[in-house]
């Protein structure tokens, strides 16, 4: 909860900053992300952290300089509202290396221009920020870059590689390169940082963020960043389309267990096994419900009654028309019950 | 014929399951036949029966549990609705209100309640449902507990 009041804040002072910053950065990324793409996606995929770091630790450490500066907690508020600005365009590049780093190249190319430090902090904002899911604030100004540049994917690969290099090279405790999350989140803070906000925000934030980045720093770290990445990519939009997804089949999960329960009501209602022949019912018999007294009992036996008496062995009243429940059920074997009343209807007259 | 005597068997495997959950019925299948049986059932307290044990046999039919089971006395009794030579049993669920869903164990405290609440409106025993109907309570127990100590309870020494 706190992590998200605290992105809420931060994204509005620092949207616009970050977004200007990122049109600069564009440039300047465009050509860095290039050149880092391929390396990173291969050290990345290969030992995530490795061979990135050096591409990337170029831009982190300029970043990094600032962001250490910087408490750690005042990066991961900006981060997360960087984050939440990004998110939307992270989408495109999460989807195609989800877990990769979409984020982490938006941070390196935010990292360019703007401080590196953010990663840090971001990285710990993105956890918190991940944690909240909020983030509906992320401004399109990093996806929208990324779009232009149309190396998201690339971008993204090379920003967690870049990510993980500026953490390894600023040893926070979120250096973890897995946080591809909160390298976006980073580079989402770092943009916002860069511009004028920074030293405002970075107080504000690093007063704001001191609880978060407590909370954050030992739970946060990869996983939270991880987390935030596919969100980061999501959150403009499918942050909020996730939660409504998440909610939907938690809805279904729900439907589904009240359909559960109802049915083993059902089948708690009516006994295990046929009261008639003492077989275990199966599925079909335990939805079967051939009279109104809600005696239960096998298709069989069912069959056998209705060539017999027809009577209900509950009530003893004989099945009327009730049977077009079991006969839309069990339809091969409506025509035997229909005869079976025919039969016994003559035996009756 | 399979049918029933699967379900027999699984009443069988029910009855030896839960051999002490009624204590007044005992439930024996013959040891060759699963068709027949034979219940050994206390008469209930509060009765003319009370005290005594009365043996009944069960024939069970190639239906069952479609066809009800047949059921008669082995025991004497005195009874309005129990034939006092034939031992037949007039008891509406040995007939038309039979249900596949009665047991044999089921059928036995049928008959145990009808030893406590006799219907004399459709007697089987003349002579046992006159006295009740003329309202010869007194003559009617003591008919019972007589023919309950002479067939139904252990001759002492």
């Amino acid at each position: 909860m706190v992590s998200d009041s605290i992105t809420h804040n931060a994204p509005i002072a620092s949207a616009p900053n970050s977004r200007d910053f990122s049109k600069k950065k564009r440039t300047n990324r465009s050509a860095k992300l290039k050149q880092c793409k391929l390396d990173v996606r291969r050290e990345q995929w290969l030992s995530q952290v490795g061979a990135v770091k050096s591409k990337c630790c170029k831009e982190d450490q300029n970043g990094a300089r600032k962001e250490r500066a910087r408490s750690l907690e005042n990066l991961r508020r900006r981060d997360e509202d960087n984050s939440n600005d990004s998110g939307s365009m992270h989408h495109d590049s999460d989807s195609e290396s989800p877990s990769n780093s979409p984020t982490n190249s938006l941070l390196c190319g935010n990292s360019g221009t703007n401080p590196g430090t953010n990663f840090i902090g971001s990285s710990s904002s993105s956890s918190s920020v991940s944690g909240s899911s909020g983030g509906g604030c992320c401004s399109g100004s990093i996806t929208e870059e990324e779009e232009e540049d149309g190396c998201l994917d690339d971008w993204e690969a090379v920003a967690d590689a870049l990510a993980a290099d500026d953490d390894n090279n600023k040893q926070e405790p979120e250096h973890d390169r897995s946080c591809s999350q909160s390298p976006s989140e980073s580079q989402l803070s770092v943009q916002s940082d860069s511009l004028h906000e920074l030293a405002n925000g970075l107080s504000l934030d690093s007063v704001k963020s001191m609880p978060d980045g407590a909370r954050m720093v030992p739970s946060v770290s990869e996983n939270n960043r991880r987390a935030w990445r596919p969100d980061d990519a999501f959150r403009p939009q499918s942050l909020p389309n996730l939660a409504k997804q998440r909610s939907f089949p938690a809805a279904d999960r729900h439907f589904g267990q009240g359909g559960v329960p109802w049915a083993c009501n059902n089948v708690l209602a009516a006994p295990s096994s046929c009261p008639i022949c003492y077989e275990d019912l199966d599925y079909t018999d335990s939805s079967f419900l051939p009279c109104l007294c809600g005696f239960r009992l096998c298709l069989f036996c069912h069959k056998r009654i209705l060539e017999e008496d027809g009577r209900c062995p509950g009530c003893r009243k004989p099945y009327e028309h009730d049977q077009v429940e079991s006969e839309a059920i069990v339809q091969g074997g409506s025509m035997t019950f229909r005869l079976a009343r025919s039969c016994s209807m003559i035996a009756r007259s | 014929m399979q049918a029933s005597r699967a379900r027999l068997f699984k009443e069988y495997k029910e009855v030896q399951r839960e051999k002490s959950a009624d204590p007044d019925i005992q439930l024996v299948c013959d040891d060759s036949n699963i068709f027949k049986w034979t219940a050994l059932i206390k008469g209930p307290s509060e009765t003319p029966y009370e005290g005594g044990v009365f043996q009944l046999a069960f024939a069970v039919p190639e239906q069952y549990p479609l066809q009800p089971p047949q059921v008669r006395f082995l025991t004497k009794i005195f009874h309005p609705n129990v034939h006092f030579k034939t031992g037949e049993i007039c008891l509406d669920i040995l007939k038309n209100a039979w249900s596949p869903a009665w047991t044999l164990q089921s059928v036995c405290r049928a008959i145990i309640a009808l030893m406590a609440h006799p219907e004399p409106d459709s007697p089987l025993n003349c002579d046992s449902g006159n006295l009740l109907r003329s309202g010869d309570i007194r003559g009617f127990q003591s008919m019972a507990r007589m023919y309950t100590r002479l067939a139904a309870m252990p001759k002492k020494g």
